[in-house]
């Protein structure tokens, strides 16, 4: 059982990094990004490609596709969702299903369907406390829990991170004091990018690497991001965790096929009881 | 070649239903159904579950696959409206139609998981000799599609369809003029699953084999597409929109004889590609697709006449 709840918590880490992207673009861009998951994927394969076919070390291969994926999203969004701003929800909703399926299909298209993992060594998992942990879970802990503070510290103590929680909470009053909207954007894809590209690595090292790994989580992804609360940075930290442990405490008593079940639910409560999650803010709806 | 015709004819009448569905739930009800392939699923199942297990005819098993769904629809429209606005009922729809092909794929019990269910038989071909079926298939499938259309148009122009219209706009006005939103909403949504339900039937009639595989997102982004270039809101853009998206995919089954470097995989792959860059490009271009909704319009000499 200990092994279930360590296994929920890596699998909850590896959430926080997108469960922050998916948040932080809502609180920019006003829309559930649902291309968010095929971004992981397409990050994931990039990194695939530096790291088994030419030979780079896995951290470097992370660390040049997160800045390239950065700029790959600021691209992505100038050719679709900048001719689409200011439209309705749906509209930008519709579209990102629509990138998501062409970017997973272009992963799909150049490495096929059958499962691929990263070149890293094998080394033997130890053992603590009657719990099984391998190298590559200590790993993404420590990646995610860095990433985390780095975040925080961007978010909080940075101007570009104050503009960006100027924007989120407020388009209008930040136009007032001089904060230009579209260059935050830019700002905001590039840092999603980095952290959806190493969530993405960080599923390829969890699970195999195949055109599915990244939209596999969408579901939960978002599950944590309302539960934590739309827009709240901390607030998607806590709820990838708990979406996590929940999910794989959860096979302990259903099958584990569903498993999705668990962020559906959380969402499903999270909209009777609270809807600003447990984090965000209460707004009201003009 | 006219056999291919045929068939495609048909595979074009349950897309164009589907299609039909969805505008009536998102063109006509402004309600999102990411969950269209999960509520699909459900469906062809249905029908094909009903048949195989139940020893049901084919009418019975339609009818019974048009109730299931359109019931799942307003139990899930019954929940989510209660508490909920558009993005959260959209990733809601998803989540749902997640879980309905994930329960496909796993009860191996009920449904076969994986292998699928086979030998699913066609209406009414124990009477019709074998080598006209596929024309009575045909035939079959474009009166249920015009069926589709004509209840669907007469739903559209009736006081409720003014109603629904009216939610979709703007909600508050209508709750302030005593309309009750939550159940329009739960009665478009379940109207809409009811097609739904029979472009699956249709689906498992034809194929006669269903599995797990045949029900992925792709489903989805069809009917999006076909909803979006016919003009939300527009029955006949909608059957547009589905006949020229079907053609379009079924037509490119020939691009692998010409271009041989590209297997199925990556062709499968192409296609979905070539849809979503079709999509998001519509999205940008022309979001109001190429047909209008219907107005009502009061010409203007008869309304200064009245007006007297």
């Amino acid at each position: 059982m200990l092994q279930t709840a360590f296994n929920g918590l890596i699998s909850g880490v590896i959430m926080t990094l997108p469960a922050l992207a998916v948040t932080l673009l809502f609180g920019v861009l006003k829309f559930p990004n649902f291309a968010v998951g095929a971004m992981m994927t397409v990050a994931a394969y990039l990194a695939f490609a530096l790291n088994a076919q030419l030979g780079w070390s896995l951290i470097a291969a992370t660390a040049v596709v997160a800045i390239g994926f950065g700029v790959v999203c600021i691209l992505i969004d100038q050719l679709t969702f900048k001719p689409l701003r200011g439209r309705s929800a749906i509209t930008l909703m519709v579209a990102s299903l629509g990138l998501g399926f062409i970017l997973e299909n272009l992963a799909r298209f150049a490495y096929g369907n059958t499962a691929r993992s990263f070149a890293i060594e094998l080394a033997r998992p130890f053992r603590f406390l009657d719990v099984r942990m391998n190298h590559e879970q200590m790993i993404t802990f420590a990646i995610s829990t860095a990433a985390m503070i780095a975040m925080w510290l961007l978010l909080t103590r940075s101007p570009v991170g104050r503009a960006m929680r100027a924007v989120a909470d407020n388009p209008q009053l930040a136009l007032v004091r001089g904060i230009d909207a579209e260059r935050i954007i830019r700002w905001t894809w590039f840092i999603t990018g980095m952290l959806l590209a190493v969530g993405g690595v960080l599923i390829g090292m969890d699970r195999a690497l195949e055109p599915p790994m990244g939209s596999n989580y969408l579901v939960s992804v978002f599950g944590a991001a309302i539960l934590g609360g739309l827009g709240s940075p901390l607030g998607a930290f806590a709820g990838a965790l708990l979406i996590g442990v929940a999910s794989e405490l959860s096979t302990l008593v259903m099958p584990p096929n569903y498993r999705i079940g668990i962020p559906l639910a959380a969402i499903a409560l999270v909209l009777v009881f609270r809807p600003q999650g447990l984090f965000g803010q209460p707004y009201i709806r003009k | 070649m006219i056999s291919f015709l045929v068939l495609l004819g048909i595979v074009v009448c349950f897309s164009a239903i589907l299609a039909l569905a969805l505008n009536f739930q998102w063109g006509l009800g402004g309600m999102v159904n990411f969950g269209l392939a999960g509520f699909y699923t459900l469906g062809a199942y249905t029908c094909a579950l009903l048949i195989l297990k139940g020893g049901a005819n084919t009418l019975v098993a339609t009818l019974g696959a048009m109730a299931i769904v359109a019931a799942a629809c307003a139990l899930t429209a019954l929940v989510t409206l209660r508490v909920t606005e558009e993005d959260y009922f959209a990733i809601v729809t998803l989540g749902v139609g997640e879980m309905l092909r994930l329960v496909a794929l796993n009860e191996d019990w009920l449904t076969k998981g994986a292998l699928g269910l086979s030998g699913i038989p066609r209406p009414l071909d124990h009477l019709i000799p074998h080598d006209v079926y596929v024309y009575f298939l045909l035939g079959l499938s474009l009166a249920l599609l015009l069926g589709t259309l004509w209840v669907l148009n007469v739903l559209a122009r009736s006081p409720f369809g003014r109603i629904v219209r009216a939610l979709r706009e703007d909600d508050v006005v209508a709750a302030t003029l005593g309309k009750n939103v939550l159940w329009a909403r739960v009665r478009v949504f379940a109207i809409g699953g009811a097609f739904i339900g029979l472009a699956g039937a249709l689906h498992a009639f034809y194929y006669q084999y269903i599995d797990p595989t045949q029900f992925t997102n792709i489903v989805i982004a069809y009917a999006f597409m076909a909803v979006i270039a016919g003009g939300r809101g527009a029955h006949a853009g909608a059957i547009w929109g589905a006949a020229v998206v079907m053609v379009l995919l079924e037509g490119s089954r020939f691009l692998k004889d010409v271009i041989p470097w590209l297997d199925s995989d990556r062709l499968a792959a192409i296609r979905i590609i070539i849809i979503g860059v079709g999509l998001i490009l519509l999205l940008v271009f022309r979001p109001q697709g190429f047909l209008r909704e219907h107005r009502l319009q009061v010409d203007l000499v008869t309304a200064t006449m009245r007006n007297r």
